[in-house]
């Protein structure tokens, strides 16, 4: 599984990295990143996740070869 | 007519680029002969934020995805408010004091629907369009910031409250 992340997540993880394992959904992976690193807990929860550049939520299903955006709320303008 | 065939010159724009954005350029494509309205907006770079002096901001996208979306966020309204011309472009990178970080320009027969329209473009704009600010404060320190914070109040990142349909 392919992951990158976006601006505050960068000071937690590698801007781009790989999981071997896989998760069924967006919430295992999200539980999986916050034991990682508990200090990005708070701006995992408040972040979009993007599948392939789609947005989905939380429940979604994964696939192992999923290329996934990690994306904390937007601030641009 | 249908709405690409309205607005012809909004697709050679880029959404999102690395160079400082050319006002005057994109400001002098958006004239058409059936409207009698052009409202430009510019988000530039202020040089102080809560109180702190700000050198310079740095913007970053998920490229792709915001081009994207903010190709979606024109069509949108083109079809809603009627548009001749819908042009919207971010800049990422360094920017600094002054200069505009963003651009919306709207053109329509009249200025009611110029100004609702473009009001909307960037409402959606700053809240869902995967682009993110560091703010670089005169002191040494930096800030990601100004974030989107409506899942606050909606519970859903995915869900936003927009400025302009709250009034």
């Amino acid at each position: 599984m392919k992951i990158q992340v976006y601006a505050i997540l960068k000071d937690y993880f590698e801007k781009e990295f790989t999981l071997p394992q896989s998760f069924n959904n967006i919430n295992e992976l999200k539980s999986f990143l916050i034991d990682k690193n508990p200090k990005a807990e708070k701006a995992l929860n408040i972040s979009r996740f993007a599948v392939d550049n789609e947005f989905v939520e939380n429940d979604h299903i994964l696939k192992s070869n999923d290329s996934i955006s990690i994306m904390p709320p937007s601030s641009g303008g | 007519m249908t709405a690409s065939a309205l607005c012809p010159p909004a697709a050679e724009v880029n959404y999102i680029t690395s160079e400082p954005i050319d006002l005057a350029g994109l400001l002098a494509a958006s004239h058409h002969p059936e409207a009698g309205a052009v409202v430009l907006f510019s988000g530039d770079v202020r040089d102080n934020n809560l109180g702190r002096n700000v050198s310079y901001l740095e913007y970053e996208a998920q490229e792709a995805m915001a081009s994207k979306l903010i190709l979606e966020i024109l069509e949108e309204a083109k079809q809603k408010w009627k548009l001749n011309i819908a042009i919207a472009q971010h800049r990422i990178g360094k920017v600094g004091v002054s200069e505009a970080a963003v651009v919306v320009i709207t053109a329509t027969p009249h200025r009611r629907e110029a100004y609702e329209a473009n009001r909307h473009i960037i409402d959606r704009i700053k809240h869902e369009v995967p682009i993110w600010k560091c703010e670089y404060f005169a002191d040494g320190t930096r800030l990601w910031g100004g974030n989107c914070n409506c899942h606050e109040i909606t519970g859903n990142p995915n869900k936003h409250i927009y400025e302009s349909e709250n009034q």
